[in-house]
């Protein structure tokens, strides 16, 4: 037997996935209705302004979260932070992290390793807000939890590796050393569409390495950024490491400008992070660093079926990668490129399948397509699929779709000429286009043609067709006959390339690097002609 | 022995006799002395993990391949990932290399695939199987008919598989009203058995199966199940719920459950259902089943067939993706025992439920007998199924020796039946599996000991 580990920085165990709700068993399925109606009867959440160690917010504007299916329904309540709150909660972040940055690494990760346990106690409850403030199905809520914690659970190793030393090249009389230490103040800036994993995920990587955050949650989501800052002061985080703004815009460009942000995280559309990386770019007065920006942007991800496919395979991944939570992922399916020996098969069959999903409430388990998360959405693919009709064919759309709530019909369309702009940007919604190509080679040709690069998907049985994508489509996340979206963390380290983001892969073993910066210690170790 | 049993045990001593009895009855191995390519190539597949990957992969892609070139393709780029291949397989890989070497390999290749098909799958349509259906009953074995098809995946796949089981059911009554009579296959103590018998799956019978939500896909197959058990009870024929894989368990179980219950359906028409041995919870389902078959009154009483499962990489797979607990037995002879625990269960319940054992399993088989005999029921109360293809000696024996045995008849093209193909030949490859060990010379004392 070793010695009993000192208390508090005990080893952790290896790192595994959080094990989603099986809810394929009745009685857990049966736990959720119960864990909704006692978030309903929380409703509204009245979310704090969190300033460094302070709630502050008392005489802010306000800004509500509603149920994006019954847009009646309240379901937060947050105050509108300022210009000038955005100033002094990067200086209380500064401050702070003073402090936090010297705090040892396996602390760190014990403070994430309890916010983590905070979220499991508390998984039915983050699941049902998740619900409830972004339209999430019970499935993608549960999903959305467990991969917050293991981003907490994964980040918290990962830091404690990063803090040792890395090997340098050594000679004698001399002693070579680098550490990789915090950055300093981390702007968070969320999207509504992962609402609790996203931002704890960039938030636990910025905490997990010694560095203070400011949080700018989505507008849509403010209440599930309230319960992630709830689990981290549970888990034991230092009063003012972390700072939750809420608000629009005006606030993350506040944030961005800032000259005491060092590092900025982002998850969001691809106007606003190319806008991010030119603010960033700007030198303000007093700023010291070269502010870093971790960006991480739409996709147009198209799935290639080539004539050897299973479409029995094929159909149900394809229609669950672009149609689960309504198309609201940056990895879902936008366009699937029909090799033309099986093109008119699968077009068949993707039409069937597609008029047989289920547009509902996201508490409803049958609800396969939820509502939108906005009335703005609804009316932008409302449009597309009009343009679809004037440029392509429609070919399927699932009904019927309920009067209330920010729901869109999901629309097969064929068809569509070539130069359709259908065809290259990034919808967001329920909508999926079919093109028949030639050739799978031909099909990497389009894909390598887009801006974007983020996820892909290819059905094919030949493993040179596999090896040949692999090598000429650009896509952060190359998935093979499987769905294209569900990244795991740990398993699927996660990000796109081109326009769709700086390559950093959240959830995967180099992410952490976005957040640290290198030191190098170089000491002379003669004396005397002695080297010591 | 780590369930106890002991090898004087008067049960005990009954199994080791019927079963060496049965072995007897077996046919000589060795009928074809040219063995078949497929033949090798499974003994050289179960042998390596790699081979037998890619052997699965090609099998299971064969049926979409345009060409003689796109099938030897396939087959070399598959056993291109081999390391340390063997002789047969190198020697594959460089008739591969050119284009009239790829079409003889592709010829090859694609002739042993259809006869390895052939084996497992006895017709691409009603008509074509009649003549083995018709021998099968002859040489004393029932049959129950298995529709092979694509995945269902739109409403008018499903409406086709609905219409296809409607046709099969009038098809095989009116040709098996034509067969000689065979007592042993067509009564028991309760009553007449019919003779025409399809096996049914309720995820081909709708596009809406969804584990997190059985309701609605359930709604949707009682919706396309109703006029074929009205079309059964017209006809006098047996219609069979298969189980499929735990996913769709609770929808299936309620589909039968649902439809069973209705006044219309009270005296008939001849219906069963499944229950998976493999499945640690299979003794609840069991109980629950035969709590709904007690307390309706239905005649003829359901029918229960007992199989060990034959989603077990799947389950396992799936629940390691996942981070659940593994719902089934991971270990055999764990396995073995609750099966065998079911049997007797089962067997205890009678007249409830009419009982069939599905296994290829020597000792599982030999069991059942015993238990049933020392029970004091008669053996033509306990029927006894076979997989077409696998279980064909077992068969033999079990007709020759007088018992009720029903072999399970796939029915379809290679596309369709691909998913069971590969089914077939896992377990046939399975280390584990009974069929295996005993093809590989294992002492029939070893074979027959309890679990």
């Amino acid at each position: 037997m070793s010695a009993a580990p000192e208390p508090g920085i005990a080893p952790p165990p290896p790192f595994r996935n959080e094990p989603p709700l099986e809810l394929r068993r009745a009685p857990v399925r049966a736990g959720l209705a119960a864990a909704l109606e006692q978030l309903d009867r929380r409703l509204p959440i009245e979310v704090p302004l969190l300033l460094g160690g302070d709630r502050a917010g008392a005489d802010r504007a306000e800004l509500h979260s509603t149920d994006p299916g019954e847009p009646d329904r309240l379901v937060a309540r947050a105050p509108i932070a300022t210009v000038a709150d955005v100033r002094d909660a990067v200086a209380a972040a500064a401050q702070a992290g003073r402090t936090w940055s010297r705090v040892d690494a396996g602390l760190c990760a014990g403070i994430l390793r309890s916010a983590a346990a905070w979220m499991r106690q508390h998984r039915l409850e983050l699941a049902a807000l998740a619900l409830r403030e972004c339209a999430k199905p019970w499935p993608e809520a549960d999903a959305d939890v467990c991969e917050a914690i293991d981003f907490l659970e994964y980040y918290a190793r990962g830091a404690v590796a990063l803090s040792e030393p890395r090997h340098l090249h050594q000679v004698p009389g001399e002693r070579n050393e680098m550490r990789y230490v915090a950055r300093g103040v981390c702007a968070v800036i969320s999207p509504w569409n992962f609402p609790i994993a996203i931002a704890t995920g960039m938030t636990a990587a910025a905490l997990a390495t010694g560095n203070a955050v400011v949080l700018k949650p989505a507008e849509q989501s403010p209440g599930c950024a309230a319960m992630i800052a709830q689990a981290l002061a549970a888990g034991g985080l230092p009063d003012g490491v972390l700072s939750v703004l809420p608000g629009a815009g005006e606030v993350g460009a506040a944030l961005v400008r800032d000259p005491g942000v060092q590092t900025i995280a982002f998850t969001g559309s691809q106007q606003v992070g190319l806008d991010i990386v030119a603010a960033a770019a700007q030198l303000a007065p007093g700023q010291t660093h070269i502010k870093r920006v971790v960006a991480e942007l739409g996709g147009k991800n198209c799935v290639i079926v080539a004539a050897d496919a299973d479409l029995d395979e094929a159909v149900p991944a394809i229609v669950a990668s672009a149609f689960v939570y309504a198309g609201q992922k940056c990895s879902a399916a936008a366009r699937v490129l029909a090799h033309e020996a099986i093109a008119d098969a699968l077009l068949a069959r993707l039409a069937g399948a597609v008029s047989v999903l289920a547009v509902g409430q996201a508490a409803d388990l049958a609800t396969q397509v939820p509502p939108l998360i906005e009335a703005a959405a609804q009316d932008r693919l409302r449009s597309s699929g009009e343009q679809a009709e004037r440029e392509g064919r429609v070919v399927a759309v699932a009904g019927p779709v309920p009067d209330r709530g920010w729901f869109a019909a999901p629309t097969l369309v064929a068809d569509l000429p070539a130069g359709s702009e259908l065809l290259s940007r990034e919808l967001f919604g329920p909508l999926l286009t079919v093109e028949r190509v030639p050739s799978v080679e031909h099909a990497c040709d389009l894909i390598d043609a887009l801006p974007f690069a983020l996820t892909g998907g290819l059905f094919a049985r030949d493993p040179g067709t596999v090896r040949y994508v692999r090598d000429h489509t650009p896509v952060g996340n190359l998935y093979v006959n499987r769905t294209i979206t569900g990244a795991i963390v740990g398993r699927q380290p996660f990000g796109g390339n081109r326009l769709s983001g700086n390559g950093t892969k959240a959830g995967g073993p180099d992410y952490l690097l976005q957040f640290v910066e290198p030191r190098v210690l170089t000491e002379n170790t003669m004396r005397h002609g002695l080297a010591i | 022995m780590e369930n106890g049993a002991d090898p004087a045990d008067p049960l005990e001593r009954e199994i080791a006799r019927t079963g060496r009895e049965l072995a007897a009855a077996f046919p000589p191995p060795l009928r074809n002395p040219v063995r078949s390519a497929d033949a090798r190539a499974m003994e050289l597949a179960a042998g390596d993990a790699e081979l037998k990957a890619a052997l699965f992969r090609f099998v299971d892609v064969a049926p979409a391949c345009r060409s003689l070139d796109d099938l030897a393709r396939h087959l070399t780029g598959f056993l291109d990932e081999v390391q340390d291949a063997p002789g047969p397989v190198a020697a594959a890989r460089r008739i591969g290399g050119s284009r009239a070497g790829r079409a003889a390999l592709g010829a090859a290749a694609a002739g042993g695939v259809r006869h390895m098909a052939h084996r497992f799958i006895v017709g691409e349509t009603l008509e074509d199987a009649s003549g083995t259906l018709k021998r099968l009953w002859e040489h004393g074995a029932a049959c129950t008919v298995d529709l092979l098809g694509e995945a269902t995946v739109t409403s008018d796949e499903a409406d086709a598989y609905a219409a296809r089981c409607d046709q099969t059911l009038a098809g095989l009554a009116r040709i098996a009203s034509r067969w000689p009579g065979r007592d042993v296959l067509e009564r028991d103590s309760l009553g007449p058995l019919p003779r025409a018998n399809v096996s049914v799956k309720v995820s081909a019978l709708t596009p809406l199966l969804r584990p997190d939500a059985p309701e609605r896909g359930r709604e949707d197959a009682v919706r396309r199940l109703r006029p074929l058990l009205v079309r059964a009870k017209e006809l006098g024929a047996h219609v069979h719920i298969d189980m499929e894989s735990l996913d769709s368990r609770e929808a299936v179980l309620g589909v039968v459950l649902e439809l069973l219950s209705e006044p219309d359906f009270r005296d008939g028409p001849s219906a069963g259902l499944v229950v998976q041995a493999y499945l640690r919870d299979s003794g609840q389902m069991l109980e629950q089943v035969l709590e709904f078959a007690r307390s309706g009154a239905r005649t003829p009483p359901l029918c229960v067939r007992l199989v060990k499962g034959a989603y077990w990489d799947h389950e396992l797979v799936l629940a390691r993706q996942h981070g659940w607990s593994a719902p089934v037995y991971e270990d055999k002879a764990e396995c073995d025992r609750n099966f065998e625990a079911l049997t007797r269960r089962l067997l205890d319940a009678r007249p409830a439920v009419r009982v069939a054992v599905a296994s290829h399993n020597l000792r599982s088989v030999a069991h059942a007998i015993a238990y049933n005999r020392a029970a004091g029921g008669e053996d033509r109360d306990l029927e006894l199924q076979v997989l077409r293809g696998l279980g064909d000696e077992l068969q033999e024996a079990l007709a020759r020796h007088g018992h009720r045995v029903r072999t399970y008849c796939p029915i379809g093209n290679l596309v369709a039946g691909m998913a069971y193909l590969v089914r077939r030949l896992l377990e046939n490859t399975s280390n584990d599996s009974f069929l295996h060990a005993r093809a590989s010379g294992v002492a029939l004392d070893e074979l027959l000991a309890a679990p």
